[in-house]
């Protein structure tokens, strides 16, 4: 624990109001084990002076703070990304590995895949509990541009890892389709506009020509397959469209889908940057309507980073998505292979080699890169420590995503991340769906499979 | 004495429905044990995937 949590340890626990922009309810939070309650707007000043409330949180607050503990500094890695090739078909604004690599990059060897994947499968057998495996996805640059080594690898390894593989759809054809479903591989596209004209703006080829419909056809094919799913980056050319593209997504029974903040890790993608007030507004829009279509059909269309949120808020330890938590999951959580065999704590970080910590095949491999000064320089990363971030309500509900950004954008990894506002207001979002009994319509059928209830007022 | 009782009963009113109409505190709480996948297909690696 840090100086600074012991320091508020010691205070004992105190309930800080949020004003969440609901009608009815503000919520309290305690910040350093992230509980939170919402109250009556009118009760404020008596709920903070005691009453069951807070002798309720105050019989569980160590055991919550251990709790938070144990997700921030105690998990092992379980799962890696992949990057089989340096290249990529496509130019997209805002990607954060660089043009050179992706234009002129090297393809991994097959025989250097397998040797690595071998020697990932060691490592996590000896970090993780027998009878789980973990989890790899194939990432990009373009995963299947080297396709049949791709494809070589999930064969050979098809016991010891759940693979996935996330794609820009464009060279997905009907065997690659027929492979990869046949073997559970879960698939994951990606399609920035409802229509080409959207798409077009970030999402090209390296002659300008334009692949959306290329994405279309390739999400026809996925229909009625159960664990594939399409991210949209939200940046400041396609913001207007969210709505239509959730509309799009719900006719072509996309079952999970993304819609992600630009990560302002390069250059490019800063140019596309949305404002943060902006970006809030879209995406709630996006998602009241996903809401309405199942009010309407009965059928979800899951938002599974902003699912992420409210399960970050309802159950902070049954999170999956390790961005929005810090230190984020990189480096601790998960880890990243790029082509070249180096080892970075996340894809994100792969185009700035000082990140890099250590080579998988060299003596020390996983261990070496895990205890590295690069690696450490993101896994030490914690709001709880640096201005505005450690005084936030919020900060263990948001996390201040992503050290990449905080890091090249923004000037250190003691800086917030690229989009504080919206992550502020997509909090509130979220406590007011909870206040409204709809937090469940935003979540898979079985979320909390699993869980246990250990706080309960309402 | 009229004006009195007129000032007090809307007073006592206002402060009965005030009890009565404030919402319930919601503050609930899951927990398990943290595994820690952390990759962007969390959701879908957690599913049954046949077609």
């Amino acid at each position: 624990m840090t100086a600074a949590a012991l320091n508020r340890a010691a205070a004992g626990p105190a309930l800080i109001p949020v004003d969440i922009g609901h009608a009815v309810y503000a919520a309290l939070t305690d910040p350093a084990t992230a509980f939170w309650a919402l109250v009556d707007k009118s009760r404020i000043a008596e709920e903070l002076a005691g009453g069951p409330l807070l002798e309720s949180y105050r019989e569980k607050a160590g055991s919550f703070a251990n709790e938070l503990h144990a997700l921030r500094f105690a998990l092992t890695p379980s799962g890696v990304y992949l990057n089989p090739t340096e290249r990529c078909n496509l130019d997209c604004t805002y990607c954060y590995l660089p043009g050179e690599q992706r234009s002129g990059g090297s393809h991994m060897a097959e025989e250097k895949l397998i040797a690595s994947l071998a020697k990932l499968r060691d490592y996590f057998r000896s970090v993780m509990p027998a009878g789980r495996k973990p989890r790899a996805i194939f990432h990009g640059a373009e995963p299947l541009m080297n396709k049949a080594t791709v494809f070589a690898a999930i064969d050979a390894f098809a016991d010891d890892f759940i693979f996935g593989l996330q794609t820009n759809g464009t060279l997905l054809d009907d065997a690659a389709v027929d492979f990869l479903t046949a073997r559970n591989v879960s698939i994951g596209l990606s399609l920035d506009g409802p229509i080409a004209a959207i798409t077009d703006a970030t999402r090209q080829t390296w002659g300008g020509k334009s692949v959306h419909h290329k994405v279309l056809a390739a999400m026809d094919k996925l229909k009625g397959y159960g664990s594939w799913s399409v991210i949209t980056t939200c940046t400041s050319a396609n913001l207007p469209y969210l709505t239509q593209m959730v509309e799009l997504f719900h006719a072509k029974e996309v079952p999970t889908c993304m819609l992600n903040t630009v990560r302002c890790t390069l250059p490019g993608a800063r140019g596309v940057k949305p404002a943060d007030g902006d970006m809030a507004k879209a995406l709630f829009a996006a998602l009241d309507r996903t809401h309405t279509l199942y009010r309407e059909t009965g059928r979800k269309l899951l938002v599974a980073n902003f699912a992420n949120i409210l399960i970050g808020i309802l159950a902070p330890t049954a999170r999956r998505l390790m961005c929005d938590i810090s230190p984020c999951g990189g480096g601790r959580a998960f880890f990243a292979l790029a082509a070249d065999g180096g080892l970075y704590p996340c894809s994100e970080f792969i185009g700035l080699p000082r990140f890099n910590g250590g080579n998988l095949l060299a003596e020390g491999g996983v261990e070496a890169a895990l205890t590295s000064a690069a690696f450490r320089t993101v896994t030490v990363r914690d709001v709880d420590t640096f201005s505005p971030c450690g005084d936030c309500a919020i900060r263990h509900f948001c996390g201040s995503p992503c050290p990449a950004e905080a890091h090249e954008m923004n000037g250190g990894m003691e800086k917030i991340g690229a989009f504080c506002e919206f992550y502020k207001e997509q909090v509130n979002y979220a406590l007011r769906l909870i206040a409204d009994g709809k937090a469940d319509d935003y979540l898979w059928e079985d979320w909390d499979e699993g869980t246990e209830t250990t706080f309960r007022m309402a | 004495m009229t004006q009195t009782v007129q000032t007090q009963q809307p007073q006592q009113n206002a402060t009965e429905a005030l009890t009565q109409t404030a919402a319930p505190t919601i503050a609930v709480r899951k927990s398990c044990n943290p595994d820690g996948i952390g990759l962007s297909h969390y959701v879908l690696m957690d599913k049954k995937a046949a077609k």
